[in-house]
């Protein structure tokens, strides 16, 4: 079960820095009928959980839930196991569980999983269905749980109670009551931290945790791109709780902050001075001077390395400007990485950003930069106004692009590549320029024959 | 594990699904209606999670919205609130949106509560349809024929006398674009005033255009939906399909109504091509009397490989009753076919193994196969098997290009799809069999 208590506790974040403008008891947005376009609950804690490949991810709903949603997502892991995030897993409820409950299709399930596939964890996700008709879902689980010796982890974010931002918050409450602090880890360093909120997605992570590796600090745990449910039990023992770009999980910082004592930074690895930033919060943080000359001399030298690298890109894309329309932080991480890259970004899209995006873009942007809040009817303008020679946006913005006859990078496709860390931005790099140097923009918008 | 095809189910869960919702079927259907606003009635993720399917499916936008049922509005409201809110924000949010038709379809979450949708409709101006698709109940199939179902039942008006070349097909849920445009034009060619319902060929085939992904982008019309009871023939391709057509015929008893489980391979064509020429007493146009030749060639061509062949094959029913007939007229041997729900039309399937079931089921088979045809989920799983090849066909395939274009129907579409599977198997076959 989920409380009203909890949910409204969640949608009232303290530690969001737009709490406090908002008047009491209003919190975060509820979704609109008719206008809600993204992600139910479900989704955002299936985002925050699945990562976990040694975990059966098990969903208690009927078909829609699960059937639509496996294997859509590129997180990539290490685990040399079986990789559950990639297999589906639902009970597929039919006509007479929701007449009669659906416990004891769910039990039956769990007995299933155990006996064939023998995971670290289970993570039972409740979903409109059986959270409307009911079914003890805390109760299966813990049964199961006694059953079989390992943790079965009941998820109560059905997709009815809120948003996919809310879902993640509740994932990251069912963590924390559920798993850490369960298990001790084998040693501890004055230098582990939790990574909070990569997913790894594309690998996201591997980008940058080879630094960390250099430099001397420990990722006891990762919540939970390319995460072990063993590690994640054992997170309670970190030093520093590290964000990484993720708004929704500050609750879960928050709280471990109070139980456990773990401060918590938020960082992002996007673009070279993003990257730098981050290591030097870090080490910062875990206030070690030795530590900090080591990460000073990496720093030093993967930032040589880059520039070598990118010296031929800062020629090619020399006097380029380009415009950005995509959501939240990537709003100014993208523009970070393109400003590192020697592009001038005159125009990006704040529409869906928070107060906090918002003037991290100001400052990334500079006065001159335009802050498009209805980026679809504003951007068109833009391009002209400032003669931008690239759009990055998602794929309805295509057409803008064609009639502009400028070049067009979708920054909201599923990615294959990451954009992540020093070496991320020679990806970007890369995309930018097969896209400045492709034809097919101009070419598909040529008149057709009986149009002249 | 003993595999059957019965109801009943042989395990609690289902691992590596294929089976894929009812809601989901329906949005596509109301896809196939031009400037129709597909409205999902329940959460926001079941409307969010069908968007990102079918648009990563065929690369095209697609315009659903949803009535986002909040936990309150669960227990509170009795669907009244959220629908027609749902269109007055839309409305007002943007202006200039015209639809010509709300497609009203529920979710499991609003169907355990027992939303009263019909009434709804008294308070809404726009022609407004509405159906019943609980997901805990049937598939993608079903979705879409009762989405059909429900649109001749609700926009249909009744007529005594027909068109005498006025002809409708009601194709099954599987078929892409491109195949529906097929089947219109040899209907045309025969002389025929053709529709389709619901019509993707002229909606989600792929077209490069400005402003997509509002409204239902084109397909047929509502007012051409009202007017089918004028139609002299219905032809229904597809088991799933049948109700549909019975609905149209109490609109319209004069209606004949022809039925094809599925228009794969020569046996089948013929006998559509035959029913025509029975119509309108006239011969086929002479290319496809040359495509007939060509997929006769084709089987002769394939035949040795395919017939040499064991295939495992998964779909939701219709595709699958006519992907195996097609494969067993050139002598392939299906180990096994899996369906996503159960249907009586998997009774016709020539196979041993015809059952309901998951990717955990189907992969049992996958050791002695030499090809699979299945979604995209197959594919990952088949990196472990070295020597079995893999054709994707049905939904969803979000790793290739050009979905909407594979046309696997009529003598045309079958000899390609011929090629196709034989090209591929030779790549298992012989090439890694060749070691030197």
């Amino acid at each position: 079960m989920v409380s009203r208590a909890k949910i409204k506790e969640l949608m009232n974040e303290s530690a969001c820095s737009h709490s406090k403008d908002k008047k009491p008891g209003e919190g975060c947005d509820k979704p609109k009928p008719g206008l809600a376009a993204g992600g139910c609950a479900f989704d955002g804690a299936q985002i925050s959980l699945f990562p976990y490949a040694d975990a059966v991810h098990l969903v208690h709903g009927p078909q829609t839930c699960l059937g639509a949603s496996w294997e859509t997502r590129e997180t990539k892991t290490s685990y040399e196991g079986r990789d559950y995030t990639q297999m589906g897993f639902t009970t597929g409820i039919n006509t007479n569980d929701v007449i009669f409950g659906g416990d004891k299709r769910l039990a039956d399930s769990i007995d299933y999983v155990m006996e064939h596939y023998k995971p670290e964890a289970i993570f039972v996700y409740s979903t409109c269905v059986t959270a409307l008709v009911g079914d003890d879902i805390d109760m299966t689980c813990k049964l199961g749980s006694e059953k079989h010796g390992v943790p079965i982890v009941p998820v109560h974010a059905a997709g009815f109670i809120g948003s996919k931002n809310l879902g993640s918050r509740l994932a990251g409450e069912a963590v924390l009551e559920h798993l850490i602090g369960t298990k001790e880890p084998e040693f501890t360093t004055p230098y582990d931290i939790n990574l909070i909120g990569d997913y790894n997605v594309t690998g996201d992570m591997w980008q940058y945790l080879p630094l960390f590796d250099k430099i001397g600090i420990r990722v006891l745990s990762s919540m939970s791109g390319d995460g072990r449910v063993w590690d994640i039990r054992t997170a309670h023992r970190a030093k520093l709780n590290v964000i990484v770009c993720a708004k929704s999980l500050i609750t879960l910082t928050r709280k471990m902050n109070e139980q456990y004592g773990i401060p918590w930074i938020s960082v992002s690895f996007y673009g070279k001075r993003d990257t730098t930033f981050a290591i030097r919060e870090i080490v910062t943080a875990l206030g070690c001077p030795e530590l900090l000359a080591r990460a000073e001399a990496v720093i030093a030298e993967e930032e040589a390395k880059l520039e070598a690298a990118l010296a031929p890109y800062r020629v090619m894309f020399s006097g380029k400007k380009a415009v950005l329309n995509t959501g939240g932080n990537k709003a100014w991480s993208i523009a970070s990485g393109l400003q590192d890259l020697g592009i001038e970004v005159v125009a990006t899209s704040v529409a869906k950003s928070t107060q906090d995006d918002i003037d991290k873009a100001r400052e990334y942007l500079g006065e001159n930069g335009v802050l498009m809040t209805k980026p679809a009817s504003e951007q068109a303008k833009v391009i002209d106004e400032r003669g931008a020679h690239i759009l990055l946006a998602g794929g309805r913005s295509l057409y803008t692009a064609i009639k502009k006859k400028i070049s067009f990078i979708d920054v909201n496709q599923e990615k294959k590549t990451s954009y992540g860390g020093y070496h991320g931005l020679l990806n970007l790099a890369e995309d930018l320029k097969y896209a400045f140097k492709n034809p097919v923009f101009a070419n598909v918008g040529k008149a057709a024959p009986w149009e002249v | 594990m003993e595999f059957s095809l019965t109801h009943k189910e042989h395990k609690p869960l289902q691992v590596n699904p294929i089976k894929h919702s009812q809601p989901m079927g329906a949005t596509l259907a109301y896809l196939g209606v031009k400037d129709c606003m597909p409205l999902m009635h329940g959460a926001q993720g079941c409307a969010s999670y069908t968007k990102v399917f079918f648009t990563r499916h065929f690369n095209e936008p697609i315009a659903v919205r949803n009535t986002s049922v909040s936990d309150i509005t669960a227990v509170l409201d009795g669907g009244d609130y959220s629908i027609l809110m749902a269109i007055e924000n839309i409305q007002s949010k943007e202006k200039n949106l015209k639809p010509s038709m709300i497609g009203l379809h529920t979710t499991g979450l609003t169907e355990t509560k027992g939303d009263d949708v019909r009434g709804v409709g008294m308070h809404i101006e726009i022609p407004y349809v509405f159906v019943n698709t609980p997901d805990y109940e049937g598939g993608l199939e079903s979705g879409w024929a009762l989405t059909v179902t429900a649109m001749i039942d609700q926009l249909t008006v009744s007529a005594t006398t027909v068109k005498p070349n006025k002809l409708v097909i009601l194709p099954h849920v599987s078929m892409q674009p491109i195949e529906i445009e097929k089947i219109k034009e040899l209907c045309e060619d025969f002389g025929f005033e053709t529709y389709a319902l619901p019509d993707l060929s002229t909606s989600l085939d792929g077209y490069w255009e400005e402003g997509q992904g509002k409204l239902a982008n084109g397909g047929i019309t509502v007012d051409q939906i009202r007017d089918l009871a004028t139609s002299a023939t219905v032809i229904t391709i597809g088991h799933s399909m049948k109700k549909s057509a019975i609905a149209l015929q109490k609109k319209n008893p004069a209606i004949e109504h022809l039925h094809f489980d599925h228009l794969m391979g020569l046996i089948e064509c013929d006998n559509f091509v035959a029913y025509l020429m029975k119509i309108r007493h006239t011969d086929p146009k002479p290319l496809i009397k040359r495509w007939r030749a060509r997929l006769q060639d084709a089987m002769l061509d394939s035949h040795f490989l395919i017939g040499s062949s064991h295939f495992v094959i998964t779909g939701e029913p219709d595709m699958l009753a006519g992907m195996c007939a097609l494969i067993r007229s050139v002598g392939g041997t299906i180990d096994a076919a899996v369906s996503t729900t159960f249907s009586d039309v998997l009774r016709t399937i020539d196979c041993e193994n015809v059952f309901v079931g998951d990717l955990e089921d189907v992969r049992l088979f996958f050791e002695g196969a030499d090809m699979v045809i299945s979604n995209f989920h197959a594919e990952r799983i088949l990196h472990m098997y070295h020597d079995t090849a893999l054709v994707i066909r049905g939904f969803p395939n979000y790793e290739e290009l050009g979905n909407q274009l594979k046309h696997d129907q009529l003598y045309e579409g079958s000899t390609y799809f011929l090629f196709e599977i034989a090209n591929t198997l030779r790549k298992v076959k012989h090439e890694h069999k060749n070691h030197y």
